[in-house]
């Protein structure tokens, strides 16, 4: 006697072993497929899964040490640098020429930056390619909050802002906020943006004074340059 | 936005190939997915490849999201897991092809704490661990040994010292009553 009850209680199990990963050859291609056009089906699993994975629960989760990260993105996504180069490539307001005649990629003189033995370990120079603007920035990997910053030379035009943006991967530019006006001070960093900070690209922007009313860059592009070790 | 919720974006994200987002899921779930790759494989080598390319599988796979109606966490761990025992599986079989060398494979099984001390370790309030402490002792060990060190049923069977066909009945015995516990 098979009734609909029975095919449920028998199509219950069948989806545990799936999720088990009990079933093989015939009868796991045919789970499979049913796992694509059975909502019944679908909904037994899901469920299983969802109980399943609660036996993980007590796992305790452990950092990857750093060498997994890198290795990932030289998988996917090549070289560390020419990552940076395509995904400037990719922000239209900083064009190929704009790389080349308004910015340096090249990090000097951080030192600056270093008032004692704990000094920020990381950080990025974004600076005209005639030095008549240049900022450093500094933070500390573990208290990524706080960036200081220094600006050694240059000044928004009158009645202008800098703003300070950060680029991660292939994302749009968002926004630290307006540099101050005094020529060391200080930048909070939200805490969404914290984690992509030291694999980010930072720039700035000429905008309107408070800043840019639309969140995206409006002004020239003035310089950008990545977050590196210092 | 709630913590299900972001992870649900930054998969969907990633989905359209936002490597921003693909960044912010590494750090939101790696260390939780890490533990489960040592917990299973038991070897931080063999942990640390398997991690690895369980993020290039995402990376390539995140469309498929939601194709079978799991919640992202779920699903995410679901992948690591099963790489992982794809991985175990695949080293046991080397192993006992490479001199039959059973003590090995029995070692592996043994690593880390057994199914009966997770058992105890989990905590109470899991609707899980309620039902599997209403199947018997062996039998709740074969479920989470199947789970969690990816035991075949002739694995099991020879584990427990029972012939296949029975580790067979036993089981979908076993996960009829879990599933009658789960439902009430």
């Amino acid at each position: 006697m098979t009734g609909p009850g029975d095919q449920h209680e028998d199509d219950a199990v069948l989806a545990a072993e799936h999720v088990l990963g009990l079933l093989g050859g015939e009868e796991l291609d045919r789970a499979e497929r049913r796992l694509e056009t059975d909502p019944d089906y679908r909904a037994l699993y899901a469920a299983w899964a969802e109980d399943f994975v609660s036996l993980t629960q007590d796992m305790t989760p452990v950092t990857p040490p750093v060498r997994v990260r890198n290795a990932i993105d030289r998988r996917l996504f090549g070289a560390r640098r020419e990552g940076l180069l395509r995904r400037l490539g990719l922000w239209p307001a900083l064009s190929a020429a704009a790389l080349a005649a308004g910015t340096y990629l090249v990090v000097t003189n951080l030192d600056l930056l270093r008032p004692g033995p704990e000094a920020p370990p990381f950080g990025a120079e974004i600076a005209a390619e005639d030095r008549s603007l240049v900022v450093r920035v500094a933070f500390d990997p573990d208290a990524p909050e706080m960036l200081r910053v220094l600006r050694p030379s240059g000044a928004a035009a009158p009645g202008r802002a800098l703003e300070l943006w950060l680029i991660a991967g292939d994302a749009a530019p968002v926004s630290l906020g307006v540099l101050p006006e005094d020529r060391e001070g200080r930048v909070a960093v939200p805490q969404d943006l914290q984690p992509l900070l030291s694999q980010a690209v930072l720039a700035i922007s000429d905008e309107p004074a408070g800043g840019s009313p639309t969140g995206a860059p409006t002004g020239a592009v003035l310089g950008a340059g990545p977050v590196t070790r210092l | 936005m709630s913590r299900q919720t972001e992870i649900e974006a930054m998969i969907g994200r990633v989905a359209l190939g936002d490597r921003a987002a693909f960044g912010a899921l590494y750090d939101a779930t790696s260390a939780k997915l890490f533990g489960i790759c040592l917990r299973v494989l038991n070897d931080r080598a063999e942990a640390e490849d398997a991690l690895q390319e369980i993020f290039v599988k995402l990376w390539h796979n995140a469309g498929r999201y939601q194709v079978n109606g799991l919640s992202p966490m779920t699903w995410l761990i679901t992948i690591a897991r099963n790489h992982a025992i794809d991985r175990l599986r695949a080293r046991r079989k080397a192993e006992s092809r490479g001199g039959g060398d059973m003590d090995a494979v029995a070692d592996l099984a043994d690593a880390g704490p057994g199914p009966e001390a997770l058992a105890v370790a989990a905590s109470e309030n899991q609707r899980i661990d309620r039902c599997m402490s209403e199947l018997e002792p062996d039998r709740a060990a074969a479920v989470r040994g199947a789970y969690l060190t990816g035991e075949s049923y002739a694995d099991l069977a020879e584990r427990h010292g029972v012939p296949l066909n029975t580790m067979r009945t036993w089981l979908r015995r076993s996960l009829m009553r879990l599933k009658e516990c789960l439902t009430r």
